[in-house]
């Protein structure tokens, strides 16, 4: 009690001193002291005030810098097991520093303590500190996206537990270091893991997320990414051999164990990472579309093998005269369909190959057309009504991305205009507008198997639809900031996405839940694409760095060398899973080893050799003429397709 | 990163809120208000500007744009910024004055009937998807569409540092030559062993590339060759061919200048023409090669076997275009290539006697076999005359009076050849001359005063001035002076001193009429049989009087008109119609010039003036035809 009452008690001094008497009389009904503890106020002078500023620290300027300082001395001195790790605590420290020296209304010191110490945080957050060094005000916090990000949430920080008794014992040590004990407290999650502390390479491999490494338990979930087993397809003349090819291939890049299961057992279900075939409800295959399926196993069959020795020739596209207005495209699945999504609010839609694109017979003429004819698709299409190019106009706003869905009769739009549009590409019109995001839709893809389609905004959101519902079936909310691209998992029950927090995230479509975060991106993540075999997601960024990631464990793979010096906003992997292309503003076209890139990193070391041997995987760059890459596409048969606008350097 | 004050931004000033606060109509704003004011607008512009980025980056763009701000406004719930559309990057102005500095939007009053009855600007070009081959199997195809696999960068710094090239790893340079993977990796272990500088090695295709391209280049196949020069103006990728081609060049010319074939020298130069014009190539390395080849077609004594009949002087001055061409792009402070090059004209110029005695003795004291021929005095005159008129000052008019004793001696003499050659000489003397002493010399122009100063040559060359002078500048008064593009010695390089030319015109102001000169040039030694077809130049141009025009012209475009024949002082609105031999290079150029209209001259009837500009040179589908200079040399190829 009398430990507890000192401040208080030296408050009543003081207010006595002064002669408050009402205030006096409040408190001490408040804080119900008797009268015989006001009697004995005797506290000497000088002890008063220790006792007071001492409650002050905390917003006293000067204990920031003197106890940030300490802190970084003590992390620099300590040994090099525990160095690294105890490093990461710098950013968050200092960060909330700031913040804190912000909301005490100390801008000067903040930004004298900014200037000071933001150069010696890692390049990584140096992005982060432009934008949290526009905040001067304790108004300017609320409302500030990055600084209410770091105020809400918990930092994450793995350490040892030598690390973290080491950092303990310092803090118990120290005088002035209730400011940092304090922010630990309240904003930083140390994890202490058992086992040695790790190094460098292998800490600066899973830095770089808004708010650190993601807790060990997060990633625990089993995550089946084994593909589904494909549904027999009986159109084939000879669909034995072809759909042999097709299902071992993709596990081509696994472990030997794995495809030699596969070898033995001709029947993929024993994958024991696949999900059921009905996790997930999948439409049934239509007429029609089993001929297409038919058509992509015969396609496939002719499909040029890849490696280091044999790479692919590349078709590039280039769109004219559009400047900079051309700011999405895709290509369908059979490579015939290019679709171009313009920054006018427009899209437009080519054909690659001369089959002229046809639109269908008005309602009038379609009652006249036999439904029960083998040929009523073509019978159903205007004759005369062809076209190399259609647009399709309704959006209105800046369309971020186009998709074709797997069986090339419908499109997918999305828009800064918040929404997302269904469109035939039979009757070249919009069907369906999916409201829902609040803000500007980034990206939209649709699923493997059709049917569904996620996409992903502004508003931190990535949602999981059906064409025919008009309301998201599964919102995914995790995100700090922009969930900048997305994309579906082969098997369909999974979806990924990348945001501008530097994590990707591995969503569950059938639970909707979490299922792994991986950090270690250091800008802006852009787009992703998951392996043929399901089991690995690169991903590229705004600063041109790529990775590569682990499904099972939620670690990264490969961070692969920057070879890119724009960001990379196209990323697609060879049929047969052999070779990974990126494609770049930097108007570069990279061809990766992804053989040498899955092969190098069993499961037990992931983390342990990430540094040598990287130029390896990097197998032929190739310069555009000033056309930055906006797409990039292989086809069934292994040849590259990539898009881009021709820029002029005016 | 380290710099403190650019890493962690920078805020607006006071002084700017107080500007901002004044031309909204608050006079007075205090301290306080404009410190709380700026610290706020600060933090909320690089909110939007923050958000603006987000929009920038998904629009796949490197550079922020204003609609980036108009939705990162939108999605902070503000209004866009409606009819801020800028086509420049950056559309504000800077002023300073009374010791404040500002930054602001230049906002120009538009006559809206002037938008009205202006013709409706060009509709865009739509998008159209166009495919190429960005690689075979792994190997990137030299076609135009493909970046060039060595920069002229690259280039440039091969020849400036050599040594750069050999801190390089050796099969970087790989992508550009049509060998597979395994033999380029077997390449590079190759090189490892053998010691190479410099490869040439040329690969089969590239050997097979040469042979055909230097086959058509001078073979007799129109046709072929317009495709082949077109493929050497163009395509990328020939820079390991170059060496070859150079020498094929310079040997080409040493053989065929022996043997007097125009014809082949006249390709042998459209070569050389075409690889100039090529924008992925630097030539720097080979201009030893070069340069001989080229003056040699300009000063040699003899090029054709019958110089009284072929148009060797075509060549000559195509040559002398080609060397100006030269000089411009590479002429530097350490290779002093222009200097070299005058030297070089400067001294075929010079005569023995002259440089003791500038009167000179008689001509007859001199052996027929001692002179400069005729021709050769010819191309100098020329290859000076392309340089500038600063060199046509320096070079050839103090040579006038032995040059006119020259021309005067031939053509009072026997010689069907040295006559022509005379006339011809005489005739681009007082072309080149003309607009130089014009320039120096103040009116009135006295017969008496040129022959004196000028001797033989004075009477005419002052009749050539008097012409100059009256054609563009007395017709309307106050007039800007009609320029024919290009050619340097007709250009109006400075302010003339002449009073009555533009003497009211001031220093800041540029006063522009519109005149139209129409000039004509004969060729200078009509063929017998062909006549050359007319050219029509058609040109007007805005004088800036404060503006000192380069000397040397602007090169692809180049004109030929010896005298300008009809003057008219029409004041057309714009249209300026060139067209350009350009014998050796690309298809024929048409340059329109918009001469902006004045409006204090409105009473000026502004009559337009149709203007037939014949195509002197078209190349396309219809089988090009060899330009006009050349035209009476086809039958020879």
């Amino acid at each position: 009690m009398s430990e507890k009452s000192t401040p208080l008690l030296a408050v009543l001094q003081l207010l006595r001193k002064y002669n408050l008497k009402s205030t006096e009389d409040i408190l001490r009904k408040e804080a119900s002291l008797g009268d015989v503890e006001c009697e004995s106020l005797d506290l000497p002078e000088v002890e008063l005030a220790s006792i007071l500023t001492a409650h002050h620290t905390e917003s006293d300027p000067f204990t920031y810098e003197l106890a940030y300082d300490g802190l970084k001395k003590f992390i620099e001195n300590s040994l090099d097991l525990y160095k690294y790790e105890l490093s990461t605590l710098l950013y968050p420290v200092f960060v909330h520093m700031y913040l804190l020296l912000i909301l005490y209304d100390h801008v000067e010191h903040a930004v004298s303590f900014l200037e000071k110490f933001g150069i010696e945080q890692e390049d990584y957050y140096q992005e982060d500190l432009k934008k949290l060094s526009i905040v001067k005000h304790k108004d300017q916090i609320k409302g500030n996206e990055l600084a209410e990000i770091y105020s809400t949430n918990k930092f994450t920080v793995q350490l040892s537990r030598d690390a973290s008794s080491q950092l303990k014992r310092y803090l118990h040590e120290q005088k002035n270091s209730s400011v940092i004990i304090n922010i630990i407290n309240n904003h930083i999650q140390i994890e202490v893991h058992d086992g040695p502390g790790r190094t460098q390479a292998q800490v600066r491999a899973t830095a770089g997320g808004v708010l650190g490494e993601p807790m060990k338990s997060e990633n625990r979930t089993k995550v089946y990414y084994g593909l589904l087993k494909e549904p027999d397809i009986q159109v084939l003349p000879a669909p034995v051999e072809d759909e042999e090819e097709v299902e071992e291939t993709p596990d081509k890049p696994k472990k030997k164990k794995a495809k030699k299961d596969n070898l033995f057992m001709k029947k993929p279900k024993s994958d024991p990472n696949a999900p059921p075939n009905d996790r997930i409800p999948l439409p049934d295959l239509k007429e029609i579309d089993k001929v297409e399926k038919g058509k992509a196993l015969r396609e496939a069959s002719k499909r040029v093998q890849l490696g280091p020795d044999s790479l692919p020739s590349i078709c590039f596209y280039t769109l004219l005269n559009s400047g900079h207005t051309a700011i999405s495209c895709d290509i369908c699945d059979d490579s015939t369909l290019l679709a171009v999504g313009f920054n006018n609010s427009n899209i437009k839609v080519w054909t690659l190959t001369p089959i002229k694109l046809r639109g269908m017979k008005s309602a009038e003429k379609l009652q006249d057309i036999d439904r029960e004819a083998g040929d009523v698709l073509v019978r159903m299409m205007e004759e005369k009504d062809r076209d190399t190019c259609r647009n399709l106009f309704g959006h209105s706003g800046p369309v971020y991305k186009v998709a074709f869905d797997p069986f090339k009769t419908m499109l997918l739009s999305c828009s800064e205009d918040t929404t997302v549009r269904l469109w035939s590409l039979q009757c070249w019109t919009c069907l369906v507008v999916y409201r829902g995001h609040v803000w500007p839709v980034w990206d939209v893809r649709w699923s493997p198997h059709g049917h569904y389609f996620a996409s992903s905004g502004h508003d931190r959101t990535a949602r999981l639809w059906a064409t025919d519902h008009h309301l998201p079936l599964r919102i995914f909310i995790g995100h700090y900031s922009d969930v900048d691209c997305i994309q579906f998992h082969p098997n369909s029950n999974y979806i990924a996405t990348g945001s501008s927090d530097r994590t990707v995230r591995l969503w569950d479509c059938l639970t909707g839940s979490q299922v792994r975060i991986m950090t270690g991106h250091k800008s802006t993540i852009f787009t992703l694409a998951f392996s043929v075999c399901g089991r690995w997601i690169a991903s590229g960024g705004s600063g041109g760095d790529m990775m590569v990631w682990d499904l099972s464990t939620g670690g990264p793979a490969a961070s692969l060398p920057p070879a890119h010096t724009a960001p990379i906003h196209a990323l697609a992997f060879s049929r047969d899973g052999t070779v990974l292309s990126s494609g770049s503003l930097d108007c570069t076209i990279k061809l990766w080893d992804f053989t040498a890139i899955t092969d190098e990193s069993p499961i037990e070391e992931t983390l342990n050799n990430l540094i040598p041997k990287e130029d390896k995987y990097l197998l032929q760059s190739f310069a555009t003429k000033s056309s930055p890459v906006k797409g990039l596409h292989f086809t069934r048969r292994n040849l590259l397709l990539a898009v881009g606008t021709y820029e002029s350097s005016a | 990163m380290g710099d403190s004050e650019l890493a962690y931004g920078s805020s607006l000033t006071l002084d700017s809120m107080k500007v901002i606060a004044e031309s909204v109509g608050i006079a007075t704003l205090g301290d306080d208000a404009a410190k709380e004011l700026a610290d706020d607008v600060t933090y909320r512009l690089k909110v939007i500007v923050q958000d603006a980025m987000k929009f920038m980056h998904h629009s796949k763009r490197q550079k922020l744009s204003i609609t980036d701000i108009d939705h990162a406004l939108k999605i902070k719930n503000n209004e866009c910024q409606y009819g801020f559309i800028q086509p420049d990057s950056l559309p504000f102005r800077f002023a300073s004055g009374g010791g404040r500095e500002l930054h602001f939007i230049e906002e120009k009053e538009i006559d809206l009937s002037e938008i009205l009855s202006a013709p409706p600007p060009k509709v865009p070009l739509d998008v159209s998807v166009r495919a190429h081959w960005l690689s075979v199997d792994g190997v990137q195809p030299t076609v135009p569409e493909n970046p060039p696999p060595l920069s002229k960068e690259a280039q440039k710094l091969e020849s400036v540092d050599p040594i750069s090239k050999l801190s390089k790893p050796s099969n970087k340079d790989s992508a550009g030559k049509p060998i597979c993977g395994k033999a380029a990796r077997l390449k590079a272990s190759e090189s490892v062993h053998v010691k190479q500088l410099a490869t040439h090695e040329l690969s089969v295709e590239q050997q097979l590339y040469y042979k055909e391209i230097t086959e058509a280049c001078v073979g007799s196949d129109e046709t072929r060759r317009a495709e082949a020069l077109q493929s050497l103006a163009c395509d990328p990728g020939l820079h390991e061919m170059l060496p070859r081609m150079c020498t094929f060049i310079s040997e080409g010319v040493k053989v065929n200048v022996v043997q007097n074939n125009l014809a082949l020298l006249i390709y042998l130069m459209r070569m050389v023409k075409a690889l100039l014009d090529n924008q992925s190539l630097y030539l720097e390395k080979y201009l030893h090669e070069l340069i001989p080849s080229v003056s040699t077609c300009i000063v040699s004594r003899q090029l054709c076997l019958r110089p009284e009949m072929d148009n060797h002087w075509a060549l000559r001055d195509f040559a002398a275009r080609l060397m100006a061409q030269i000089c411009k792009t590479f002429n530097t402070s350490t290779n002093n290539l222009q200097t070299r090059v005058t030297r070089l004209f400067a001294k075929a110029l010079q005569c023995p006697s002259q440089t003791n005695n500038e009167t000179g003795p008689s001509m007859a004291s001199m052996k027929e076999s001692e002179k400069t021929p005729l021709a050769s005095l010819y191309g100098a005159v020329q290859g000076l005359a392309e340089l500038g008129p600063e060199v046509v000052k320096v070079f050839i008019l103090p040579r006038v009076r032995w040059l006119g004793e020259r021309v005067e001696g031939a053509l009072s003499g026997i010689g069907g050849a040295d006559r022509l050659a005379a006339g011809n000489l005489k005739h681009q003397l007082l072309k080149v001359l003309a607009p130089v002493v014009r320039q120096l010399r103040q009116p009135p122009d006295q017969p008496e005063d040129y022959k004196r100063d000028f001797g033989y040559l004075g009477p005419s060359l002052q009749q050539a001035v008097s012409k100059i002078r009256s054609s563009p500048s007395c017709s309307t008064a106050g007039g800007a002076v009609a320029v024919v593009t290009c050619t340097p010695p007709l250009l109006p390089t400075a302010p003339s001193p002449s009073p009555s030319n533009i003497s009211h015109t001031t220093k800041t102001e540029t006063v522009t009429t519109r005149n139209l000169v129409i000039a004509s040039s004969t060729p200078q030694s009509p063929a017998p049989s062909t006549p050359p077809p007319q050219k029509f130049v058609i040109v007007a141009s805005q004088q800036k009087p404060t503006q000192i025009q380069s000397s040397s012209g602007t090169g692809h475009i180049v004109v030929h008109s010896s005298q300008p024949t009809i003057v008219r002082s029409q004041n057309v609105q714009s249209v300026v119609v060139t067209s350009g031999p350009a014998p050796g290079g690309a298809a024929q150029k048409v340059m329109v010039v918009g001469v902006q209209p004045q409006h204090n001259q409105g009473q000026v009837s502004q009559a337009p003036v149709s203007v037939v500009a014949k195509p002197v040179f078209a190349r396309g589908g219809g089988g090009p035809q060899p330009p006009p200079e050349l035209d009476d040399l086809s039958h020879l190829a």
